[in-house]
C-alpha cells in the first residue's frame, strides 16, 4: 500500500457512487493531476471537459484502476478502489480512447470474451450479448470479424462490450474522437438512449465542447486541476457572458454603437455585439438610432465562452467550428 | 455463483481467445507444418545414410537408430520452441493495440490473466508438436498409445515453460521487429546446441567427449536446458537417452516454475 493513500471514512464511502479526493499524479517532473476532487451521484452524466493534455486520460486511468495515483483516494460504488481494485472493477465499464477490441475475432466473440473474463455464466452471457448488440444496433454484424468494421461500428461495439457485465458506471474516454460528424452524432444518440433506458451513471471526457451541453454536471479541467464544476446552465450563469447582438443598417451606425457601449465588438459587416453589463435598451431607442437598427437579439452564454473566460484560452480542437461560430454564437473573433 | 467458478471462467476466456486466434492464423499453421517437413525431409533424409558413426572406417560410436529416428524428437522440440517463443508476439500485439487494457480493467487478477495466456500459448505449441507426431510413421518411429500420451504430457510442460520464457522476453522487447530478430538468434542456437542434430556419446566422460568435440561445444550442449528436453523426449519416443532419464523431466519442470514465476513478477510490475 502507498503511504500517502488516505483511508476513507464510512460516510465518504456511502454517499456518492464515485468520490475522488485530492488525486495527484505526475510523470517525472511533469504534474498530470494536481489535487483533483469530485463526487458523482448515481444516475447522472458527468462530463470532464478540457484541452488535450489537461490530465483527462490520466484521471480516467486512475478511476478505472489501471494506474495508481501518487496520493489521494477514490471510492467507487462503496468500494475503496485503491485498496480493493477488483471490487471496484466489477462496477465499472470502460470505453478507451483508442480501440481495444480484438479485430481478429467477431463481434460476438469479443463480447463472449468479455463476459467470460467477468465470470458471467453461459445463459447470462447469451442474454446480455443479445441485449447489448441490440442497443448499439449491431445484431446484423454479430458474426463478422471486427477487422471489417468501420470506426463508428468499432466504437459502438466497445460501448456494447463495456456494458456486458451490467456495470453501474460507464467511463468513456473521448468516445467520439477521430470519428466524422455523422458518426459522432450516432454515438451520442446511443449514449443518450443508454442513459434514458438503463439509467446508468456515465462519466465522459471530451474536448468537443458542444458534446457536453446535455450533461448533468460539467467539470472543466485544465493543467491537472478542476477549475469549474456545475450544471451547464449553472456554469453559464456563473461564468458566461450574455451578449446582445444588434444588426444595423450600415457601418456608420455600427461605429456609433461601438463607441457608445463599453466592451462592444463588431460582428460581420454591419452587426455588433454588446455585453449584458453595458447594454442599455433605452439608449437604443433614442432618435439618433431611429430606423437604423434592424434587429436586436439576445445571445445566451455558451460553454465555449465559459471556458474562454475561465482559462483565457479557447479549446484548440473543436468538433465543428462552423456550427459554434455561427449557430450558437457567444464567442467573438 | 462461486468465486472459483468466476475465476475459472476468466482463465478459460483468456485461454479460448488464444486458441481461436491461433487456429485462424494461417501463417502460423503453415509454419507449424512446413518447418518439420523441411527438417525431416531434407536434413533428415539427406543425412540418414551418413549416420553410422564411422569415420574413415573406424567405428567410434554407434547408436542403434537411423538419423531420421534420432532427429525426430528434436524436430518436435524445435516446432514447440518456435511456436512458444513466437507466441509472445501476441503479448506485444495486445499491448500495442490496447487489448491488454480491456483485460486489465476486468476483475480477473493479473496472475490469472497471465496463467490463461500461458496455458493458451502452451496448448497451441503442444498442438504444433503433435503435428510433428503425425509424421512418426514416415520417420520410422513406432509408438504405443502410452508413449504418445507421455510424450504429449512432456511436450505440454515444455511448451508451458518456453511460453513463459517468451513472455519474459517480450516484456523486454517493445517492437515486433525487434522480437523477430531476438527469437531467431535465440531459437536456432539453442536448438543446434541441444544435441538435436548430432549425438553425444553417453558412455564417454566429459574429458573423453572433449576429445571428439571442441570443449566449448561440449560445454554449450551440457549447459543448454533444451538438451535435457530433447533427451527426455527421445527417451519416451525411441527409448534412447544420452543422459540420465530423470534429469530431463526435472529440468523441464524447473524451467516451467522458474520462467512462469519470473514472468508473473514482471507482469505484475508492468
Amino acid at each position: 500500500m502507498l503511504p500517502f493513500v488516505r483511508r476513507l471514512s464510512k460516510p465518504e464511502l456511502m454517499t456518492h457512487l464515485i468520490s475522488a479526493r485530492d488525486l495527484r499524479a505526475s510523470y517525472g517532473a511533469k504534474v498530470a493531476l494536481n489535487g483533483v476532487s469530485f463526487d458523482i451521484e448515481e444516475g447522472t452524466s458527468f462530463a470532464l471537459l478540457g484541452p488535450n493534455g489537461a490530465g483527462k486520460t490520466t484521471l480516467i486511468n486512475i478511476l478505472c484502476t489501471l494506474q495508481r495515483p501518487d496520493s489521494g483516494g477514490i471510492v467507487i460504488a462503496g468500494h475503496d478502489a485503491l485498496r480493493y481494485p477488483r471490487r471496484a472493477r466489477r462496477n465499472i465499464g470502460v470505453v478507451f480512447q483508442t480501440s481495444s477490441v480484438d479485430d481478429r475475432l467477431t463481434a460476438r466473440e469479443n463480447l463472449e470474451f468479455h463476459g467470460l473474463v467477468h465470470g458471467l455464466p453461459r445463459r447470462k452471457r447469451e442474454a446480455r450479448i443479445r441485449q447489448v448488440l441490440e442497443l448499439v444496433a449491431l445484431e446484423e454484424w454479430e458474426d463478422d470479424v471486427v477487422r471489417s468494421f468501420s470506426g463508428g461500428m468499432r466504437r459502438r461495439l466497445e460501448i456494447a462490450r463495456a456494458l456486458m457485465h451490467e456495470p453501474k458506471i460507464l467511463f468513456l474516454d473521448e468516445p467520439t474522437v477521430g470519428l466524422d460528424a455523422q458518426t459522432r452524432q450516432q454515438i451520442w444518440y446511443y449514449l443518450d438512449r443508454l442513459r434514458r433506458e438503463w439509467s446508468l451513471t456515465v462519466l465522459t471526457t471530451t474536448h468537443y465542447i458542444e458534446e457536453v451541453e446535455d450533461a448533468d454536471v460539467v467539470c472543466i479541467i485544465d493543467h491537472g486541476s478542476i477549475i469549474a464544476q456545475g450544471s451547464p446552465a449553472g456554469l453559464k450563469k456563473q461564468h458566461g457572458r450574455r451578449w446582445h447582438q444588434i444588426d444595423t443598417i450600415d457601418r456608420a451606425v455600427r461605429q456609433l454603437i461601438l463607441e457608445r457601449f463599453a466592451g462592444a465588438q463588431p460582428l460581420g459587416v454591419s452587426s455588433v455585439v454588446v455585453p449584458e453589463e453595458s447594454f442599455d435598451a433605452r439608449a437604443l431607442k433614442s432618435p439618433e438610432f431611429e430606423g437604423k437598427i434592424l434587429e436586436i437579439r439576445q445571445r445566451e452564454p455558451t460553454l465555449e465562452s465559459v471556458f474562454l473566460s475561465l482559462t483565457g484560452r479557447e479549446l484548440r480542437d473543436r468538433a465543428d467550428p462552423g456550427r459554434i461560430g455561427n449557430g450558437r454564437g457567444g464567442e467573438r473573433r | 455463483m462461486s468465486e472459483m467458478a468466476v475465476l475459472a471462467r476468466g482463465v478459460y476466456g483468456v485461454w479460448l481467445r488464444e486458441i481461436m486466434r491461433a487456429t485462424r492464423d494461417r501463417g502460423q499453421l503453415i509454419g507449424g507444418v512446413s518447418r518439420p517437413l523441411i527438417w525431416l525431409l531434407i536434413l533428415g533424409v539427406g543425412l540418414n545414410p551418413y549416420f553410422r558413426g564411422e569415420v574413415y572406417g573406424q567405428v567410434n560410436y554407434v547408436i542403434p537408430f537411423t538419423y531420421l529416428q534420432f532427429l525426430f524428437p528434436a524436430v518436435i522440440v524445435l516446432n514447440i520452441m518456435y511456436t512458444s517463443i513466437q507466441f509472445a508476439v501476441s503479448v506485444i500485439w495486445d499491448r500495442e493495440f490496447g487489448f491488454l487494457r480491456e483485460v486489465l480493467v476486468s476483475p480477473l487478477p493479473r496472475s490469472l490473466i497471465l496463467l490463461g495466456k500461458v496455458l493458451g500459448g502452451a496448448t497451441v505449441a503442444t498442438m504444433h508438436g503433435v503435428l510433428v507426431l503425425l509424421l512418426a510413421r514416415f520417420a520410422d518411429v513406432n509408438m504405443s498409445v502410452q508413449q504418445i500420451v507421455t510424450a504429449i504430457g512432456l511436450m505440454f510442460v515444455l511448451s508451458f515453460g518456453l511460453t513463459s520464457f517468451g513472455i519474459l522476453l517480450a516484456a523486454r522487447v517493445r517492437s515486433f521487429e525487434g522480437f523477430g530478430v531476438f527469437s531467431n538468434t535465440l531459437i536456432l542456437p539453442l536448438y543446434f546446441t541441444s544435441s538435436s542434430v548430432f549425438p553425444l556419446d553417453p558412455s564417454l566422460s566429459r574429458t573423453q567427449a572433449v576429445m571428439s568435440y571442441p570443449e566449448w561445444l561440449v560445454f554449450l550442449v551440457r549447459a543448454n536446458p533444451i538438451t535435457y528436453a530433447v533427451d527426455a523426449l527421445r527417451g519416451v519416443l525411441i527409448n534412447f537417452n544420452q543422459l540420465p532419464p530423470h534429469i530431463g523431466l526435472a529440468v523441464i519442470a524447473g524451467m516451467c516454475v522458474v520462467f512462469f514465476v519470473a514472468a508473473l513478477v514482471d507482469f505484475n510490475r508492468s
